[in-house]
């Protein structure tokens, strides 16, 4: 097993192999949220991690959903994670991922984070319920950056 | 919860049925479901004096134009979010307004079209926005990752439900068969084709690991309920049911459309949950005990609620809900009949007012083929707390 990436390392990016630039996908931009979609362009996990009891959240939020503080930092997350749960589509709903039908999308908790959603990258092992997984970016033809997943 | 004088009852119920109503506008399916319960109550249009919208713009109608199109006057009206889980808080709202003494006759009414827009899911439909929330999507709708339509995010809740107890996914499928055979003796639901295991078995997945069976059938309908306070209800037309108890829905971190609480799906916290069972709220506001429940009606877009439904309210414990409903425990006949018009899954998504008739007709002895003898108490329920008990008699 390749050795786990360490904070700070940068997150292997893959162009996203579907259709479209991804423009209609993403959510409104805001000042709060944009260290996250920021970091990811960077190739960076960046979550806010709250200042009283240091849990890392996702969605951003101006509040912790743990201990109820506002105050928060942004930290770089390693991406590892567990898979939580996880579906596969066989019917399609977007025409950005038609041309990966039939694609799977996982529940994952990350290492000392939050759970999160992204796409399994396709070719790998067929997910399964505690599946060690990595974080990647994929890179839409606009030029957004998401998460999605990779066995590990 | 009132005295029983000023308890809440509903005195009528009319629907323009369910199905594609293309060609239709809403407030002529709206007009015919209001005439048939006012009808039914011998009210007179002119003595509503509360309005109360489920649903609303785009699919349907909203407040205002309900009360100008339908030659209403009310000195409340209110309306919810345009999403099925607010069923129950209308009717709850309407119960509140009547005890509050704000108007004597509240109308509740849900008219909605689903036949006018592409399938949900698709970004042209007019649900696409709301993947774009800042907190995700209402059923954790994620569309830069893929994760499309509400059935994603019930997936995502069953794979995991499946996993941590154990659940051989099939057994799913005693839910949509109790509904389906309920269905059959329903001659307004839309899906009335007898099922087989063989059939659910065989039906194809969607979204993995739910089937095609495992999913609901969306609709057009309109539905209309009007309640006023027991006094006033002893005096008109048809059998009043009581509207005993309420719940609200419950909201927060750990609370998801999804799954029982715990499960751990979207931001939901992970653990072991234990159900309230009969400390449940509803139940002492009621002045009843789920012993004395005669048929539980839930929120069914997907089967698994059911299941997660069953667990929440504790009929029976967590992770034992998909063994409870075999063998015919939930059906016309066994020991807690559920969903008895068939449901979301077979009646037709009618965010739960279908649900709502069938508990009205249900407890005034007017179910037909499906009437459960005896009945004198009704439950609504559902994965996110909320609950309703209905009996015939007043509390």
């Amino acid at each position: 097993m390749p050795a786990l990436p360490a904070e700070g390392d940068l997150l292997e990016l893959r162009e996203f192999p579907g259709e479209g630039d991804g423009a209609a996908l993403l959510p409104p931009r805001t000042a709060e949220n944009a260290p996250y979609w920021d970091g990811l362009r960077e190739r960076r996990l960046m979550l806010q991690r709250c200042e009283r009891c240091a849990r890392a959240r996702f969605p951003v939020a101006p509040v912790c959903p743990h201990c109820g503080a506002g105050a928060h930092s942004w930290a770089q997350l390693s991406g590892a994670g567990i898979v939580h749960s996880w579906v596969r589509y066989q019917r399609g709903y977007l025409p950005e991922f038609e041309p990966l039908m039939p694609y799977e999308v996982l529940c994952v908790s990350l290492q000392d984070g939050p759970r999160v959603f992204g796409r399994l990258l396709g070719g790998g092992e067929p997910p399964s319920v505690g599946m060690a997984v990595q974080a990647i970016v994929e890179r839409f033809g606009g030029g957004d950056c998401v998460l999605a997943f990779r066995g590990r | 919860m009132s005295s029983s004088r000023a308890q809440a009852a509903v005195v009528g119920i009319g629907t323009a049925g369910f199905g594609a109503m293309a060609e239709s506008s809403v407030a002529a399916m709206a007009d015919q479901a209001v005439a048939a319960a006012l009808a039914d109550s011998g009210l007179k249009r002119r003595e509503i004096d509360a309005l109360l919208v489920h649903i609303g713009s785009p699919r349907g109608l909203d407040y205002d134009e309900m009360a100008m199109l339908l030659g209403l006057e009310v000195s409340y009206a209110t309306q919810t979010w345009s999403h099925g889980r607010f069923g129950s808080t209308v009717i709850a709202t309407a119960a509140m307004v009547l005890e509050l003494g704000l108007a004597d006759c509240a109308l509740c009414v849900a008219a909605f079209k689903n036949s006018s827009f592409t399938r949900i899911g698709t970004a042209a439909h007019v649900a696409f926005f709301e993947g774009m929330r800042e907190g995700g999507g209402p059923h954790a709708e994620t569309p830069y990752a893929g994760l499309a339509a509400p059935i994603g995010g019930a997936a995502m809740a069953t794979r995991r439900y499946l996993h941590r107890y154990g659940i051989d996914r099939e057994k799913l499928g005693a839910v949509a068969l109790a509904q389906r055979r309920a269905a059959q003796q329903n001659p307004l639901a839309v899906m009335r084709k007898a099922m087989s295991r063989e059939d659910y078995e065989s039906s194809r997945f969607i979204v993995e690991p739910l089937r095609l069976l495992d999913c609901s059938v969306p609709v057009d309908t309109a539905v209309a309920v009007i309640l006023t306070r027991a006094d006033r209800a002893a005096d008109l037309r048809a059998p009043a049911v009581h509207v005993r108890g309420y719940q609200g829905l419950h909201a927060g971190a750990d609370e998801f459309i999804f799954g029982a609480p715990g499960l751990g799906v979207n931001q939901a916290g992970v653990f072991d949950h234990e159900p309230l069972g009969g400390q449940e709220p509803v139940y002492r506001r009621a002045g009843v005990t789920p012993a004395e429940v005669g048929t539980l009606h839930c929120y069914d877009g997907f089967t698994p609620q059911v299941l997660w439904t069953l667990e929440r309210f504790g009929f029976c414990a967590p992770g034992e809900a998909a063994d409870w409903v075999a063998g015919g425990r939930i059906e016309l006949g066994g020991e807690l009949p559920v969903n008895t018009s068939g449901g979301h899954l077979s009646e037709g998504h009618a965010n739960g007012w279908g649900h709502t008739l069938e508990i009205v007709r249900q407890l005034r002895g007017q179910a037909g083929e499906r009437q459960i003898p005896g009945l004198s108490v009704a439950q609504w329920a559902s994965t996110l707390g909320d609950s309703i008990i209905y009996a015939s008699v007043a509390g």
